[in-house]
Formats: structure tokens, C-alpha cells, sequence
């Protein structure tokens, strides 16, 4: 399979899972429509976090930090400040992108197991943050987050049915978005980089400026995520920054397929949508969830959307 | 156009580089020999700025490079290719060579535009692939190339940078007699204005192309000249060519 037909793959199925959650969209009632919502916002941290690990080949455990910088600044600019949400949500994106340059400064210099240690560390260090922060609630959290009123283009937001509506078209958006970075320059170099960081810099590349470019513009798509999670929920608390929601962010990005985009996406449907119905039929969901992200590694170490293209190829090779 | 002054390095008590000089003049094929372990591939790295060394300087034509990064010097005209392939293992040929283009041409901040839709990047790896002679295969993943069509490979990547100065290290180790034929003849066609040094064991390679030949020894110069004088001399023979000369 040429590039090329592995990027018309990708983009057949985008296609299909767009046209599936319409179609969802459209039957669904209340709680599909919260659901969509939910999937649509964890689809578009995933595919921010894609980015960076995927692509640019930097595995961070502390990702959530970007996406609870993006769901508090919606809170404290619209609660505390009394900022209108339509424009809470841009300055979210530029708060989490603002965070991201600085804690990308320290940590673009070092690589590997390093790499990972201080992302950690310093999505701990914000979670410890807000965890104590009278301002923001403390592990209280701050509610009352409004939604940005669109009433103007004859939507109202406060209707899940409208807002799950305009959180799809936002991951469609950010999808189109990155699609077109990842197959830009820029997007080839930071597959460079990934693979050979040393040839990279013997060919002339700034690895650092690089890095910390992709650092920054995945840190601002989570704040997006973020501000978006805190209108869903109109409540924010430290919850959002734990760990544990890199590292499921983290799981959804291999387990889909890291570097793909539909991948991760498809795996952060699987997630929410298998959190949902799973944990309706048995307590131990999560365990049967681990089963199967463990049977995925180990049948298909580079996820779904990988196994899918190695199928492509062996029926391309059959078929010509 | 390429000009190291006095570069001294030890790793420990290991002592590979001891005041070593050399200067490229534009349009040169220089050769570099010696021994194995006589600090090589170690000068190489010293030029590219890979390896900070202890004492010495660099200038790349005419400025001091000395302080420079690897990556900047790149930019500043010095490309390099490796001993051991050193190559985007699991893409294509094609993306291999456009990822040194897009670097060499200035738009990897371009994050905008389609790579497909730029044509002058899509104009120069068919040019560089069909010069290394690797246009054959360009839609292969690079670790799936016979490895003589690899260490091509290796040598476009380096080429795509359409660098001043252009370090090869070993370009023939490994290559079977028409392999390496291929690659005599894609270094004599290198633009006449490059300087080109090389590391390289075949002396028949190195007495075909050279116009200069440096001899390292124990990290030190044991002795530069021209391929007769080197032929000619004493100490290098008794040193390295030995019983082949």
C-alpha cells in the first residue's frame, strides 16, 4: 500500500464513523445526545494527544494538565469574570497553548523515559494546584459554567441535542485540521523526528523548536477538549487533571492506532461507549476493558486502525 | 571552504582526536584513511558539531562555526552521511528523501499546505532518487531496501541538503564490486563546486578520486598530500598501505 492509499484509508474511515455518528445523532434522544457529546469532546483530546505521541513521537502522562487548563480557564473567565462562553472558549485554547510553551520549554530538552517523568510531574504539580486553589473550589470544583449562547444562528446549546451537534462538528473540524497538519512539512518533519531525531538534526532540523511547536499546538486542542468538557458538564473540578485521564487518553491513542487520527478517535468511542454499556451488565467492566486493550496490543501492536491497513495491503497484494 | 584548526578530543583517557587540521578548498575530493579506530568517524563528528571538541575550531566557508550546533551547521552548508545507515526506517523512499528536501528548502515550519502540493519538493526528491539511483523503488519502506540500495539511500539524504561541504563516511562499505562502481561514479559526478571529503578503506576508490588525501593515525594527521605523495611515502606505508602498496 503506497502512501497514498494508506491516507485514503484514513480518510474512508473518518467518512464512515462521521456519517455513523450523524446517523446516531439523529435517532438519539437524551442521553445518546450526552453520550455524543462525551465521546465527540474525549475524540478530540485523543486525537490532540495523537499529535504529539502519534506523530512527533512524545508520549506524555500528563496531557490532562493542557485539558484542565483549557476546562478551568472556561470556568474562571465565565464564573469568576463573567466573560461571554463563544469567547471563553478561544481564550481557553490560548491558556492551555500559553501553559503548554512554558512547561514545552523544559520539557523538549529531554527525551524518552525522561520525557514522560516530567510531564507527569508537572500534570501532578497542576492537579496539586487546583486541588488547593480557593479561586477555583478546591477539590470542591466550581459549577455554573455556561454554555455560549448561538441563539443568533438559531441553536440553543443548552439543548444536548444541539450542543452534541455542534461538539461533533468541532471534532470533525479539529480532525480536518490535523489531517492537513500531519500531511504538511511540518507534520513530515515531526515524522522525522520521531523515527530519527539525530538524522534529523544532521539534515538541519531545530529538533527543539519543532517539538515544542507540536507541544503547543497539542496542549491548545486540549484546552479545546477541556473548555468544552466544562460546558458539557458546567462543572469543573481537580478530577479532570488526574493522571489517570492521560493515561486512558494514552491507551485510547495506541490501542487505536498512534499516528492515525480515525484510530484514536475510534478507540475514544470504544471507551466511552463500552464504559456506558459495559458497566450496566457487570461491576468488573474495567477489567473486561483491560482484557481487551491487552488482547488488541499484543494481536495488533500498532492498534486498530494499524491491523486495518496491514488487512488493506494483504488485499491489495491478493487482489493485484 | 571547509577549514578545522588544532581539534583536540578525548573520551576518558581515550585520546581520539590530538590537533588535528584540515582544510577543504571549494570543488576538492578529499580522502580521509587510516587505520581502524585512528579517530575517523570521530573527526567527522567534530566537523558536524555532533561531538563538542575539547580544543580547536571550525569555519565553514569563512565563518566560525565552532560554536554551532549540528543542525546549524547543516543549515549553513555541511552535510553529512553515516557509516552505519542511518535512515527513516519504516518510510518510503520517497518520504525519506522529501523529509530532507522539505529541510533543505526551508518549509518544514509550513504546516498549512498539503506536502503533496508542493511541487518544487515533489521536482527534487525524483531528481535526487533518480541521481542516487534509488527511483526505482520509491514507494518501498527504506528497511525493506537491499542494503546496497540503503547506503544510496544514505547518500541522497546527505545530497538533498545540495550542501557546500559533504562528509561521506564509508559510502562503499559493504557494496558488492558493482555496487561500488555505481557509487565511484556518483561521486565523480558530484557538482564541481562541493567539497567532498570521505572516509574510505578501498584504495583503489580513494587513489580513482582523491585529489588530496589525509592519513590519520591514533587521532593525529600522520600525513596529507597528494595521492603520489602519500604513495610515495614512507611512514604511511609502513603504517597503513602496508603490504597492499
Amino acid at each position: 500500500m503506497t502512501d497514498l492509499a494508506q491516507d485514503r484509508l484514513r480518510l474512508a474511515v473518518a467518512a464512515v464513523m462521521a456519517a455513523a455518528a450523524l446517523l446516531w445523532w439523529a435517532t438519539a434522544g437524551f442521553f445518546g445526545h450526552e453520550l455524543i457529546a462525551q465521546v465527540a469532546i474525549f475524540a478530540i483530546f485523543a486525537m490532540s494527544l495523537d499529535l504529539l505521541v502519534g506523530t512527533a513521537g512524545m508520549v506524555s502522562l500528563g496531557h490532562a494538565a493542557f485539558f484542565g487548563a483549557g476546562a478551568y480557564a472556561t470556568a474562571g473567565l465565565t464564573v469568576l469574570l463573567g466573560w461571554p462562553a463563544w469567547l471563553a472558549l478561544p481564550a481557553s485554547m490560548v491558556v492551555a497553548g500559553l501553559l503548554a510553551v512554558v512547561v514545552g520549554a523544559f520539557a523538549v530538552r529531554l527525551a524518552g523515559v525522561f520525557f514522560i517523568m516530567i510531564t507527569l510531574a508537572i500534570g501532578e504539580m497542576v492537579h496539586a494546584y487546583l486541588f488547593r486553589s480557593r479561586t477555583f473550589g478546591g477539590d470542591d470544583g466550581l459549577g455554573g459554567i455556561p454554555r455560549p449562547d448561538l441563539g443568533a444562528l438559531g441553536l440553543t446549546l443548552d439543548d444536548p441535542s444541539h450542543f452534541s451537534l455542534a461538539v461533533l462538528t468541532l471534532a470533525l473540524l479539529v480532525y480536518l485540521g490535523l489531517r492537513q497538519v500531519v500531511g504538511s512539512p511540518f507534520g513530515q518533519v515531526l515524522a522525522g523526528i520521531h523515527r530519527n531525531e539525530a538524522r534529523m538534526r544532521a539534515l538541519g532540523c531545530p529538533v527543539r523548536h519543532y517539538k515544542l511547536a507540536a507541544f503547543t499546538l497539542a496542549g491548545a486542542i486540549a484546552g479545546l477538549a477541556g473548555s468544552l468538557a466544562a460546558q458539557h458538564n458546567n462543572f469543573i473540578s481537580p478530577e479532570l487533571v488526574t493522571w489517570t485521564t492521560s493515561g486512558e487518553a494514552l491507551i485510547v491513542v495506541i490501542v487505536g492506532g498512534m499516528g492515525t487520527l480515525v484510530g484514536p478517535v475510534a478507540g475514544a468511542a470504544a471507551v466511552i461507549l463500552a464504559g456506558h454499556y459495559l458497566s450496566g451488565l457487570t461491576e468488573y467492566w474495567m477489567f473486561f476493558m483491560g482484557l481487551m486493550f491487552v488482547a488488541v496490543v499484543l494481536i495488533a501492536g500498532d492498534g486498530l486502525q494499524g491491523a486495518l491497513e496491514r488487512l488493506a495491503r494483504r488485499f491489495g497484494r491478493a487482489a493485484g | 571552504m571547509l577549514r578545522a584548526e588544532g581539534l583536540d578530543k578525548s573520551f576518558g583517557a581515550l585520546h581520539v582526536a590530538r590537533d588535528v587540521s584540515l582544510h577543504l578548498a571549494p570543488g576538492v575530493r578529499h580522502a580521509l584513511i587510516g587505520p581502524n579506530g585512528a579517530g575517523k568517524t570521530t573527526l567527522f563528528d567534530l566537523l558536524c558539531g555532533m561531538v563538542a571538541a575539547d580544543a580547536g575550531r571550525v569555519w565553514l566557508d569563512g565563518a566560525d562555526v565552532t560554536a554551532a550546533s549540528a543542525d546549524q551547521r547543516a543549515r549553513a552548508g555541511l552535510a553529512r552521511s553515516f557509516q552505519r545507515n542511518n535512515l527513516f526506517a519504516d518510510m518510503t523512499v520517497a518520504a525519506n528523501l522529501a523529509t530532507a528536501i522539505v529541510l533543505a528548502q526551508g518549509h518544514g515550519p509550513v504546516f498549512w499546505k498539503g506536502l503533496r502540493r508542493l511541487s518544487g519538493v515533489a521536482a527534487a526528491v525524483a531528481e535526487i532518487a533518480a541521481l542516487v539511483g534509488v527511483d526505482g523503488v520509491m514507494n518501498q519502506p527504506a528497511d525493506t531496501l537491499a542494503y546496497g540500495m540503503q547506503r544510496q539511500l544514505e547518500i541522497g539524504l546527505a545530497l538533498a541538503l545540495a550542501p557546500k561541504v559533504l562528509l561521506l563516511d564509508e559510502p562503499t562499505s559493504g557494496m558488492s564490486p558493482d555496487e561500488t562502481a555505481a557509487m565511484q561514479r556518483l561521486i565523480g559526478g558530484l557538482p564541481p563546486t562541493m567539497a567532498v571529503l570521505v572516509i574510505e578503506h578501498d584504495m583503489d576508490v580513494v587513489f580513482d578520486f582523491a585529489d588530496r588525501i589525509t592519513v590519520l593515525d591514533y587521532g593525529t594527521v600522520l600525513f596529507e598530500g597528494t595521492p603520489g605523495e602519500v604513495r610515495q611515502s614512507e611512514a604511511v606505508r609502513r603504517r597503513y598501505l602496508g603490504a597492499e602498496a
